[in-house]
């Protein structure tokens, strides 16, 4: 009951059956040889052959100590140390009959080995069907080399199908290291990797809410383009979750929807369910429809059911569903979107605005007459239950003149900020109109020098380009303005380029400033990166009077400085470091290192610090402890709470055929929970991963920055 | 210090096609940049030109980076990956397929959600400015007689 590999993508399956079609041979018309030392017989009735007998056809090579050739039947039998080839598969047995032209007849007491996934055994007795096709009888298959492997799966019959690329076993014991570990009446599993219909591996695990857990998924490979998986799931206190995901491709089309709920929760005796839909479909030329719908039956349904941290951590869920119209140099965007909110009451969360629509019209050219111009128009009704409503309209045209060269480049740019609202459902004798008119008009301008130079001995380029950006944005009143999608922006290289130090549209902060920068990268002749460093600066002619929420923008100027790139071949680091100039303190901060001085050996350590909000040690890697073991491990360590957020320890081993690992995890769910898991893992080489506990290899990958799977050369 | 203005970058091949749309503001800044340095052509139609820029993905992917005590994201990591090649209208390829790959980090709280979502914008454009100028390296060093 078991299949190897996740379902692929689309794409890759497509080019891996392609690349197994390529190496099937036609021998139907190919004549057959014959060799031996004696040979007697009556002519058109019969052959006998002797000694070192080699009968060839086509794809198909046959060895053994005599050999009879029927000519009515156009059938070779053959007894003695047979051993037969075909299409690079290997059979050895006491003694075998081909009919030539079907292809099809028997080996008896066979050891077989198939070339395209390395797989061998034995058994009574192998039925050709045709050439695709063979059947086994009370036989064993292994991906293990030599007469005693690791793990095999003893079945009464097995059905192999190289054109379906595809083992079917009957009734069947699969063993481990001697000992029979899963019995099961019928199996199905894939003979190269391709995806098949068929279950996956069931998964058995725990977790401190919902008690024992078994889930068998069953995965349908519906058309090369359409897949289902269903995820049947009893959670022991709860009662049985069902799940299912489709996924479909077309031309104009893609998406995939997964739907799982549970019919009357037995701890809570309320019925839960949630939903997640993507969809992609280019319904005329220029006409394309989007969506992302995410649904959840209550606050509390991610942190009960799931076992991710990716989906615990989401709070927010979107729905967003749009309509874009792409015209020659414009688009017109028709969207409506809100978030639905997980509360957590320990910890609550404001409810963002929906925006119920939003018509957004863009418009840009570049280079008309040396001039780029772009105009914006966005209109858009906020809605919330209980604060203010309102519909906002949004112009901003823009136009620079960018004088670009090689070694320099200016660029004045003028644009207009024009917004009006009207707002609904607020205080008595508050106004409901708003309007406001705001000129900016900016010069960014820099200049690049470049000299060769050295970097730990290689031959590099080395840039210098300092940067000047002035802004000047004229004050508006507008501290009774609604706040509908507005906020500060993070302090960072980006955002000192920008004119407005607000994101969204609500607020126009008043500027006169002006920002210097100095970057200097290190160029490998091919064109790479290899190190930037770089510095920046703002500085401010006024005060700053436009607020967010009555909270005083600081005046500041803080330093920004950052580094980063390939220290070796095998060690990069990174840093940025954000200085607040009157207290001499950091305000932000990262520093990284990574270390990878070999495949499937990496160590990464980084520090991040949110000044009063967050501060982190991460330490994560994967390193050989001992032949064939490998350590995994992460640690997000809070410096502000004394406590690890997301830990994660864990052994892997890696034998020929087949590999182990051992999971343990832990991390928060809300501000009161922690989630904890423990996952064992058993990947049988071309046949399953068993498992308890959820899939260790994506949790891997999620916390370990360039984790690579032991089982993948 | 040996820092000498950088003058015009002369590349290899006389005329391009970019694969990229009209619309598209990624091929607008790069088609200017190409066109500042004067000699290279860039031309309308594939058929016409001496090396194709052929964009192989573009594919933007959000990595959440770190998380608070209450197991809300408080950063995430933005990732934009860029794929291209060139080759020529019969296909020979000048540049074999190179990934360009840039990060920023984005802080966040459920509180200023909508206005996140414009900051990340605004984060993206700043890497496809980044972008465009890996790019012009990687075309600069291209050989044509291989």
């Amino acid at each position: 009951q078991a299949q190897t590999t996740a379902p692929q993508s689309f794409e890759e399956d497509l080019v891996l059956r392609q690349k197994n079609n390529q190496t099937k041979a036609d021998d139907k018309n190919a004549p057959t040889t014959v060799q031996s030392e004696r040979l007697w017989g009556r002519p058109e009735r019969f052959i006998h052959f002797e000694n070192d007998v080699e009968v060839v056809k086509g794809a198909t090579t046959m060895n053994a100590d005599k050999a009879t050739y029927r000519f009515l039947e156009d059938e070779v039998d053959a007894e003695g140390k047979v051993s037969l080839q075909r299409n690079g598969d290997c059979y050895k047995g006491d003694s075998a009959r081909i009919q030539l032209d079907s292809s099809s007849g028997n080996v008896i007491n066979p050891v077989y080995k198939l070339l395209r996934n390395n797989a061998q055994g034995k058994a009574e007795k192998i039925d050709f069907i045709d050439e695709e096709r063979s059947l086994i009888h009370q036989g064993t298959y292994s991906t293990c080399d030599g007469l005693d492997p690791d793990w095999y799966l003893r079945a009464e019959t097995l059905d192999l199908d190289t054109g379906l690329d595809k083992g079917i076993a009957g009734k069947s014991v699969l063993y481990f290291l001697g000992t029979p570990i899963l019995a099961t009446p019928s199996l199905t599993f894939p003979l190269s990797g391709a995806r098949h219909s068929g279950f996956l591996p069931p998964v058995f695990g725990a977790s401190s809410k919902g008690g024992a857990e078994f889930a068998l998924p069953y995965y349908f490979n519906i058309a090369p383009n359409r897949d289902l998986t269903l995820y049947p799931k009893v959670i022991s206190r709860r009662g049985l979750q069902l799940g299912a995901e489709g996924r479909y491709l077309g031309e104009t089309y893609r998406g995939e929807t997964s739907l799982e709920g549970l019919n009357n929760d037995r701890v809570t005796n309320t019925n839960r369910y949630a939903l997640t839909s993507v969809h992609q479909q280019q319904l005329l030329p220029e006409l394309a429809l989007n969506w992302n719908l995410n649904y959840a039956s209550d606050d509390n349904y991610p942190s009960d059911f799931s076992n991710s941290i990716t989906k615990t951590s989401q709070r927010l869920l979107l729905r967003d569903i749009n309509f874009t119209y792409t015209g020659s140099f414009w688009n017109l965007n028709l969207r409506a979107s809100n978030y639905q909110v997980l509360q957590d009451y320990a910890a609550p969360i404001a409810r963002p605005y929906d925006r119920l629509p939003q018509l957004q019209f863009h418009a840009e050219q570049h280079d008309v007459k040396g001039f780029d111009w772009s105009a914006d128009a966005m209109l858009t009704r906020f809605w919330h239950p209980t604060q203010v409503r309102g519909d906002r309209l949004v112009l901003n045209p823009q136009v620079s003149f960018p004088m670009v060269e090689p070694g320099y480049f200016v660029v004045p740019k003028v644009s207009l900020h024009a917004t009006t609202y009207q707002l609904s459902n607020i205080v008595p004798g508050q106004d409901p109109n708003f309007h406001r008119v705001v000129p900016t008009f900016s010069v960014d301008s820099g200049l690049v020098f470049e000299r060769q130079s050295t970097l730990l001995g290689k031959e590099v380029t080395q840039t210098l380009e300092p940067r000047l950006f002035y802004v000047r944005t004229p004050y508006r009143e507008q501290s009774a303005f609604p706040n509908f999608d507005s906020g500060v922006a993070d302090f960072n290289f980006a955002q000192i380029f920008s004119e407005n130090r607000f994101t969204g549209q609500d607020r126009i902060g008043d500027a006169n400033q002006i920002t210097a920068a100095l970057v200097s990268r290190y160029i490998e002749m091919d064109g790479e990166e290899r190190l930037k460093l770089a510095l920046g600066q703002r500085f401010y002619f006024n005060t700053q009077r436009v607020t967010l929420d009555n909270v005083n923008s600081p005046s500041r100027s803080d330093l920004l400085l950052a580094a980063s790139g390939k220290v070796s071949p095998t060690l990069s680091a990174d840093a940025a470091l954000q200085l607040n100039q009157s207290t001499h303190q950091s305000v932000q901060a990262s520093y990284g290192i990574r270390w990878q001085p070999e495949v499937k050996k990496i160590l990464n350590l980084s520090y991040r610090l949110q000044r009063d909000t967050l501060k982190q040690l991460d330490i994560s890697g994967q390193w050989p402890i001992a032949n064939r073991w490998y350590a995994v491990g992460r640690s997000n360590y809070s410096l502000m709470d004394k406590r690890v957020v997301d830990g994660l320890v864990g052994f892997e081993y890696k034998a020929d055929c087949w590999s182990l690992r051992f999971l343990a995890q832990r991390f928060a769910v809300n501000s009161t929970n922690n989630n904890s898991g423990f996952s064992i893992q058993l990947e049988l080489n071309g046949l399953a991963r068993l498992g308890i506990g959820n899939n260790p290899i994506e949790a891997l990958k999620r916390n370990i920055s360039g984790y690579q799977p032991i089982s993948e050369r | 210090c040996g820092f000498a203005l950088r003058g015009p970058v002369s590349f290899p091949f006389k005329s391009i096609y970019i694969g990229l749309s009209d619309g598209s503001s990624l091929g607008g800044e790069l088609k200017r940049q190409i066109r500042a340095n004067g000699q290279t052509q860039i031309t309308a139609e594939a058929k016409d030109a001496e090396v194709i820029l052929d964009v192989l993905s573009e594919t933007r992917e959000k990595q959440i980076l770190s998380l608070n005590s209450q197991g809300r994201v408080r950063e995430y990591n933005l990732l934009y990956n860029f794929r291209f090649r060139l080759r020529d209208a019969v296909g020979k390829e000048y540049l074999e397929p190179v990934t360009v790959q840039l990060k920023r980090t984005i802080t966040f709280n459920e509180a200023q959600v909508l206005a996140k979502e414009s900051e990340e914008a605004l984060l993206y454009r700043d890497m496809q400015s980044d972008l465009v100028q890996q790019i012009m390296r990687r075309l600069s060093v291209v050989k044509m007689d291989q």
